[in-house]
């Protein structure tokens, strides 16, 4: 008798927190988002997305902006989280503290930060200016490149931590392996670390893309007014404009593209021999 | 005409963070041999096998293979079959693509590498599992597709790392058997590293015996066990009783050594020379050591004691029995009938002199 009353409460904190400030509003703003500005039930919010190029452009935008995030983050993620998968345990250690090091300091600063060195009066415009490489500043900020960088930098970790998460699993012999079979270490990579690794990368893709799709801050910041995002337009309809409804229609349309994206993402990833492989 | 040597290793020596692993280390295989290298962990004998597949380049001395000198050349490029502890079979490939593999680096043909992975699925008896993943297969089967995917590329020189130590008792037999079989009828010339003296001795063709970086003893398995080159060997080789004396006689062949307890036993002159007086160390075998009630013939040893301790393990029943402050360790097989091994029954130890292994004991 214990055991069957123990686990419905030991649950019964995290549900209640989770219907009561999660799934209950939710339910609300999806009400909300139906509603047009008499309060009566209506498409209209989600029609004006659709039928307006101006939304739809945002949403490409957004999406834009987080694959050439998850690009970014892949291709400079991985390397480091190779080193880490051939690094001691102390030394891996150390590079996951350095990773998770400039988390401890807020998006906000970090983001004044970038600004500092990425615009017209930052060091790398004024070093690439002075050695002669360019003859005018380098627009870094307030378009897409600023807004790729400061998302790729803010989210980079979970795709490091991910990756070398699943190398570490790998067999180191198997290099060995390819290499007395006769594969260079480039073959080796292309053939054996890379295909096990895919675990990592994919959950690295899906969480870097879902944490880009719906970032806030950063694209603000380092986007300025002129590369605005899904989530900022959202904000700004609730916020300033004061049309909730057509604000919660936006939440519940980035909430859609994104669930649909990496749905339709890991249908196509994960084929017959991913599955075979790696099904536990 | 002498026969092809197919790997050389002159003077190889290897030095991790200044501890010396191996040194001294000298070695010729023949075109075809098989050789173990038998040491307990740590004695170089991994690294050695390292060097030799180039995952490790030696510090000094050369390594030749092929009468190529292989100094600097990657793994990749050696032409080497090897077989891991950990099978280390590509968990993303079926069976039948871990085997083509070396092939298709090689950029072998599609039919000639579909009848070749065939061909050599067939010799490790498992060509039904070709389409299988690595994880479907049991520890047994993993070792032999990893067999089946060092041999299909045809190596000038088979390398084996411990690759029985990751499988049950039964099954570690049985592929012992199968390695053997392998051997014999594609005759590759085969490097086996391993800890077990029992795979070394009914393996190879010759063994090399490690211990602490250099090399104890290189040879065939009896020279290794009949005629040890040093204690180490000796010991590591089997159960062995060990007794410290003096040597009080000499006649002719024959030396009569007192151990330290008081019991006097004879022994056949060794190879090397030892004086009256001189302190050795004495070796029995417990397999050697009979146990009988009746009196032995005058010229053998014998020490009469009493049974301390039996265990019986089927095969054989091992027996302690203590004479004075001397207990020998005995293997019986056979036990004459009218002799009981219940513990404190009197009994009598003999052994022929030959059995006897004399080495230069302590000085002093």
């Amino acid at each position: 008798m214990g055991r069957r009353l123990a686990v419905p409460l030991l649950l019964a904190p995290s549900l209640i927190i989770l219907l009561g400030v999660f799934l209950l509003p939710m339910l609300l703003m999806l009400v909300l988002s139906l509603q047009n500005d008499q309060q009566q039930f209506s498409f209209e919010n989600y029609l004006l997305f659709i039928q307006d190029p101006f939304y739809t452009g945002i949403l490409w935008r957004t999406i834009r902006v987080s694959l050439w995030t998850v690009l970014f983050s892949l291709l400079l993620g991985f390397p480091v989280a190779i080193y880490m998968a051939n690094a001691s345990g102390k030394v891996r250690g150390i590079v996951t503290m350095l990773i998770l090091a400039p988390h401890l300091i807020s998006v906000v600063i970090r983001n004044f930060g970038w600004v500092v060195v990425l615009g017209e009066k930052g060091w790398i415009n004024e070093l690439l200016l002075s050695i002669g490489f360019i003859h005018e500043p380098l627009r870094l900020l307030y378009n897409e490149l600023g807004v790729v960088i400061g998302l790729t930098d803010s989210f980079i970790a979970y795709m490091v931590l991910a990756i070398a998460t699943s190398l570490y699993s790998v067999d180191q012999s198997l290099s060995k392996a390819a290499a007395i079979l006769g594969a260079s270490r480039i073959r080796s990579f292309f053939d054996v670390t890379l295909p096990l690794s895919l675990p990592g990368i994919y959950a690295g893709v899906t969480l870097v893309f879902s944490l880009s799709m719906s970032a806030f801050v950063t694209p603000s910041l380092m986007g300025g007014t002129s590369v605005k995002v899904l989530p900022v337009i959202a904000y700004e309809q609730v916020m300033s404009t004061l049309n909730w409804p057509l604000g919660a229609a936006l939440s519940f349309l980035l909430l859609g593209s994104t669930i649909l994206l990496v749905a339709l993402f890991t249908r196509l990833a994960e084929t017959k021999r991913y599955k075979e492989v790696f099904a536990s | 005409m002498a026969a092809k040597i197919d790997v050389e290793l002159r003077n190889i020596k290897k030095v991790f963070q200044n501890n010396v692993v191996v040194q001294n280390f000298n070695l010729q295989v023949e075109q075809g041999e098989f050789i173990s290298f038998l040491g307990p962990s740590g004695c170089g004998k991994t690294t050695t096998l390292n060097m030799i597949a180039g995952f490790l380049e030696p510090d000094e001395g050369d390594l030749f293979i092929k009468g190529q000198r292989m100094n600097g050349v990657p793994p990749h490029k050696r032409e080497l079959g090897m077989v891991f502890q950990t099978y280390s079979l590509f968990p993303h490939m079926t069976v039948a693509e871990n085997v083509a593999y070396g092939l298709k680096l090689r950029k072998v043909s599609k039919t000639e590498m579909q009848e070749r992975s065939k061909r050599v699925l067939e010799l490790v008896k498992l060509p039904h599992v070709a389409d299988r993943y690595p994880k479907q297969l049991s520890g047994g089967q993993r070792q032999r597709i990893a067999i089946a995917r060092a041999l299909v590329i045809e190596p000038s020189l088979l390398l084996l790392d411990e690759p029985l130590s990751n499988l049950d008792a039964k099954l570690r037999e049985e592929l012992r058997d199968e390695l053997k079989r392998l051997h014999q009828e594609i005759g590759v010339t085969t490097i086996f590293v391993t800890h077990d003296q029992e795979e070394a001795l009914s393996l190879s063709d010759r063994i090399v015996v490690l211990n602490h970086g250099h090399v104890e003893q290189i040879g065939t398995p009896a020279d290794i066990y009949h005629r040890p080159a040093s204690e180490f060997v000796h010991t590591f080789i089997g159960k062995t009783n060990k007794l410290e004396g003096r040597v009080v006689a000499r006649q002719d062949r024959l030396l009569t050594v007192e151990t330290q307890s008081g019991l006097r036993l004879k022994a056949v002159h060794p190879e090397r020379a030892v004086a009256e007086g001189d302190a050795v160390t004495v070796f029995i075998r417990p397999e050697k050591i009979r146990l009988t009630a009746a009196d032995a013939p005058a010229d053998a040893n014998r020490a009469k004691g009493k049974v301390e301790l039996t265990s019986f393990l089927g095969a054989f029943t091992e027996c302690d029995v203590r004479i004075g402050t001397e207990v020998l360790s005995v293997k019986v097989q056979m036990l004459d009938p009218g002799l009981s091994l219940s513990i404190g029954s009197d009994i009598c130890c003999q052994w022929s002199p030959e059995d006897v292994l004399i080495m230069p004991g302590e000085r002093g």
